[in-house]
């Protein structure tokens, strides 16, 4: 019964590029000749910069009482659940539109799947911010939310 | 106790209350295995790869013994299966309440807002628990598949 499980979890994974054999594993690329639009990602630095300047998206990808709990001031939550079903809002940002990419922190990959699906659906210019909001609430950078 | 084993209706029901619930639960884990993993991932017990590797295998073997569960083939390894698997999820549950950990279950469904864990969750798994252990100790091959090969095996 469990190698049949197994099995048919890596045949239908292997069959609809889902699971393992889906985008999450591969690990973001940096841009290089062969994929020179693939998501890159950024350290705190590059994504404090980023939200001075006040010319990129950021998009949290937690669930969405994490996310209402606090954020990245000006973020939007969309899981990475809820991709299809909020793709309307993705739809109204232009495509070469700089997008930040967050989740927890670096024990989480939803950002780096989200960016794969955002690459994939033709957005150019993707940063994944992998050290997400762990990093950004310990570096006391400016949040919003209800609090803990 | 005895009888209570041995009680064809109440084996058979407890088998399709068991069987169709983990048929229809791995259903949505089997279409989102990356949702699925992420729920895994959620309890900082494994590395994501690690949880896109379980969530490949769980929601399947939740079907398959499910399946067997329902129409009674291969019972007792099914549930020992099943009970194995629940006890281990159990186990992470009250792990990360221990820890403090604000987060979703996974169990049911993927949707992030539904089903956080908590001691009601813990109370659910140990029913489930108690009625697949039922299942692996019960005495009654009436309305099974198993039963019915022996039967035939029998005769011959």
């Amino acid at each position: 019964m469990l190698l049949a499980a197994t099995a048919l979890g890596f045949v239908y994974s292997a069959a609809l590029q889902k699971g393992v054999f889906g985008p999450s594993l591969s690990p973001p690329k940096a841009r290089s000749a062969s994929s020179p639009l693939a998501p890159v990602m950024i350290p705190l630095d590059t994504a404090r910069a980023y939200f001075s300047a006040g010319d990129a998206f950021f998009i949290d990808t937690r669930h969405e009482f994490e996310y209402r709990l606090g954020h990245i001031r000006g973020a939007i939550n969309i899981p990475l659940t809820e991709y299809g079903a909020k793709k309307d809002i993705l739809d109204t940002f232009p495509k070469d539109k700089l997008i930040v990419v967050y989740c927890d922190g670096t024990e989480c990959n939803s950002s780096i799947e989200f960016s794969a699906k955002l690459s994939a659906d033709g957005f150019t210019n993707v940063r994944i911010f992998f050290g997400g909001w762990r990093e950004w609430e310990v570096a006391h950078l400016p949040t919003e939310g209800s609090g803990r | 106790m005895k009888s209570l084993l041995s009680n064809d209706y109440l084996v058979l029901l407890t088998r399709i209350f068991v069987g169709l619930m983990f048929v229809v639960v791995s259903i949505e884990k089997i279409v989102e295995p990356a949702a699925f993993a992420q729920s895994i991932a959620n309890y900082n017990i494994f590395s994501f790869p690690v949880s896109l590797v379980l969530a490949t295998i769980v929601p399947w073997l939740e079907l398959v013994c499910g399946l067997c569960i329902l129409f009674g083939l291969f019972l007792r390894g099914s549930s020992l299966l099943l009970s194995g698997m629940v006890a281990v999820f159990t186990i992470a549950v009250l792990s990360a309440l221990a820890r403090g950990l604000d987060i979703t279950c996974g169990c049911f469904t993927q949707d992030p807002t539904v089903g956080k864990i908590g001691g009601a969750r813990v109370i659910q798994n140990l029913s489930l628990l108690a009625l697949s252990l039922y299942l692996y100790f019960s005495t009654s091959d009436r309305f099974s598949v198993d039963g019915h090969l022996r039967a035939k095996a029998l005769q011959r």
